[in-house]
């Protein structure tokens, strides 16, 4: 579906099948630009260069059309004669020889970016109450009381504290973790930072994190099995879960790794344990192939696996949820209620939270669907379950929004409440890492993978 | 994702799934979940990527109907293989489990780096691979152990290794990242440590290192992608994803 708004589109889910993580691509028209807040120092120019005869940047009428009629005739050309479409005069401002460069130093003419955060990620403090709330944009963590509710008519929800600033070494990061028995903060990176960063649970500010795990590039889940104090991480590519001590640091090596074709692990997102069944939940979204073996590659569909929680090695799922009546499309975060025996899945570009059984196998339709315009889920990519209060907190990329729901909502129920930090009715941008870009000429529309 | 490719000859976009080695083709107007209209996938394309980044990027020559995916070495990040990568060359309209139809690959070629981009020149016959701050210029059809037929490199030529660059082939300019994080502009006629034509200091200007690049030849723009980096590269606005557009007349002229 395309979404246009305010000459922005979302093109959601091109790259379905071509991402391995972080996926959502993004179209937004050419002239499209969003502008920094005024507390932001935004562009700060260091100097300008005088360029001969290039200084003014607005192009004549004619040369718009020309160019303009250039690219259009591409249309009516139907391929024919392309190369004749492409000639043009070179004409350079240089030559080899003369060895010169011209330096053009003119600010950009437009600048398109979110102000505000992508939340990707969602944890609870069950012994304070307190929400946290992981920006992809902005690199931060951001911390909230349960109890906040952003008002219909208020821009955006201020946070209690705010982690943020280049010591904390926070990237791109997509799942937290809080320790329930002394609050520290558990956050992983998913790119270039490689690692899993421990904040004290008073962290606030530019401050550094107290340890530092190097794990495996692509890491993008993690869980703690509190009993025997091991930390899970789920690796997307290759499909891996690598198990550490919990207190583990610096380069130290995991415990053990489930991995290998037997595991039928394929692009891993979400992880969650079930610690009374004594069993390993994983979530994968089917992008597989040897990274050694040219042409091995193969799509499969979305799935949960299971496991017991001391696999080790290339060991086989003990059950596998897999099929169209399952519904999962793009699965990120679960939480596994051991007194339910219930599983509750995020479901990005499903739009929805699905709630599997616990023992549930095969192509089986979930017990419950949170979903509809009442809900207001906006690609919820993470969750974090209250069970003291009996609710359910769910992250969305969407909206720059945390929501939260009755544990046991079906259907289009709306949240109890909302934090917001955006202005309502916000569409993101949904920028996750904008490495990559590319034009659609005859659109003249600006494609994002993120 | 480090790069892919609008055609716009025939309004297709393609990209690559990075993780499941295949190339995807969609319709230009494609939205939501949408299936491609053509996948290259199977034991016959010889796809290869690494277990670190795995495939990256994938370009497109809409005017002589072909897809060139740059490979990987198959390798674990840091290990050294007695390999070579390679770039494959599929016809554009390919679909399923199909053979590249041309291979560049060898020790003459001096392909040597992880996956270079590549970018195609279909006015001047010619295909621009850029790696270890270098560009390689082949002739277009170049196949097997062909050298390439010049070289940009050194240190006035100030090119940088980069995710991916482009080539405005009316007027011959090979776009893409120099030094001191800037964008520079050379010609495709350019050969050995030649200084680039123009030059944009973005870094300087911005605060922002560049990882994409596009071209808009229509209004002669530029499109940076611009994403965090961490330690150094900090902007000041604290904005990690941005697309920033600069008018640069210049190159297109």
């Amino acid at each position: 579906m395309r979404v246009k708004r305010k000459g922005i589109a979302a093109l959601v889910g091109l790259m379905l099948t071509a991402m391995g993580f972080w996926g959502l691509s993004t179209v937004v028209k050419r002239t499209s630009s969003f502008t920094p807040p005024e507390s932001s120092p935004g562009y700060r120019l260091v100097s300008i260069q005088q360029v001969p005869d290039l200084a003014e940047i607005c192009l004549p009428e004619e040369e718009h059309a020309g160019a303009a009629a250039r690219s259009a005739s591409f249309d009516k050309n139907d391929g024919n004669d392309v190369l004749a479409l492409l000639r043009g005069t070179s004409v350079y401002a240089a030559s080899q020889e003369s060895a010169q460069t011209v330096e053009v130093g003119r600010q950009p003419v437009r600048r398109l970016w979110d102000t505000d955060p992508s939340y990707g990620s969602i944890a609870f403090d069950t012994r304070t109450g307190k929400v946290f709330l992981q920006d992809l944009n902005l690199w931060a963590i951001r911390i909230f009381d349960r109890t906040t509710n952003t008002p219909a008519n208020a821009v955006r929800s201020e946070p209690e504290r705010v982690i943020q600033g280049k010591e904390t070494e926070l990237q791109f990061n997509t799942c937290m973790y809080i320790d329930p028995k002394n609050g520290d903060i558990y956050t992983v990176e998913n790119d270039v930072g490689d690692s899993i960063k421990v904040f004290s649970q008073d962290a606030s500010g530019n401050t550094a994190p107290k340890r530092n795990l190097k794990v495996t590039h692509r890491a993008h889940t993690i869980t703690v099995d509190e009993e025997k104090e091991e930390l899970f991480v789920s690796v997307n590519y290759p499909p891996q879960v690598e198990v550490y001590r919990k207190t583990a640091s610096g380069n130290e090596k995991p415990l053990r790794v489930v991995t290998g074709e037997s595991t039928r692990l394929a692009d891993v997102h979400g992880i969650a344990i079930d610690d009374k069944a004594k069993e390993l939940f994983v979530n994968n979204w089917g992008h597989i192939s040897q990274y050694n073996v040219p042409g091995s590659g193969r799509f499969e569909d979305p799935s949960i696996t299971v496991y017991p929680l001391d696999a080790s090695g290339d060991t086989a799922p003990l059950r596998v949820i897999q099929g169209p009546r399952t519904q999962l499309d793009w699965p990120g975060a679960m939480f596994v209620d051991p007194d339910k025996g219930e599983v509750y899945v995020t479901n990005s570009v499903g739009q929805s939270i699905l709630v599997f059984g616990a023992k549930d196998k095969g192509d089986v339709p979930p017990r419950r669907i949170l979903k509809g315009p009442r809900t207001r889920l906006s690609y919820p990519a993470s969750l974090a379950v209250d069970i003291k209060n009996q609710e359910l907190w769910i992250s969305n990329l969407g909206s720059a929004s945390a929501t939260v729901y009755p544990l046991t909502a079906n259907g289009d129920v709306a949240p109890l409440r909302t934090i917001r930090s955006a202005p309502a009715n916000k569409v993101s941008l949904k920028f996750g890492k904008t490495q990559a870009v590319t034009y659609d000429t005859k659109r003249e529309e600006i494609l994002v993978p993120n | 994702m480090h790069g892919f490719a609008y055609d716009d000859v025939h309004d297709e976009i393609v990209v690559n799934s990075p993780l499941a080695q295949a190339i995807l083709t969609f319709r230009g107007g494609a939205s939501g979940e949408e299936p491609p209209v053509r996948v290259i996938q199977g034991t016959q394309t010889q796809i290869l990527g690494d277990a670190y980044s795995a495939l990256d990027k994938v370009s497109v020559d809409g005017v002589n109907n072909e897809i060139y995916l740059p490979l990987g070495l198959g390798d674990v990040r840091g290990q050294s293989r007695d390999t070579l990568p390679a770039i494959l060359v599929f016809d554009r309209l390919a679909n399923g489990n199909v053979a590249p139809k041309r291979i560049l690959k060898g020790p003459r070629t001096q392909i040597v780096g992880n996956k270079p981009p590549v970018a195609i020149d279909p006015l001047h016959n010619l295909v621009v691979v850029n790696l270890n701050n270098a560009f390689l210029i082949f002739d277009r059809t170049a196949s097997g152990d062909t050298p390439p037929k010049a070289v940009i490199r050194g240190p006035r030529s100030q090119v940088a290794s980069t995710g991916n660059f482009r080539v405005y082939a009316p007027t011959g300019m090979i776009v893409g990242r120099c030094s001191g994080e800037s964008v520079c502009a050379w010609s495709v006629n350019d050969n050995g440590d030649v200084p680039p034509r123009w030059k944009i200091p973005v870094k300087q200007i911005t605060g922002y290192r560049i990882s994409g690049l596009a071209l808009d030849p229509a209004h002669k723009e530029v499109l940076f992608s611009v994403a965090g980096w961490g330690g150094d590269d900090y902007p000041a606005s604290r904005i990690m994803n941005a697309v920033l557009t600069f008018s640069w007349p210049e190159i297109y002229n």
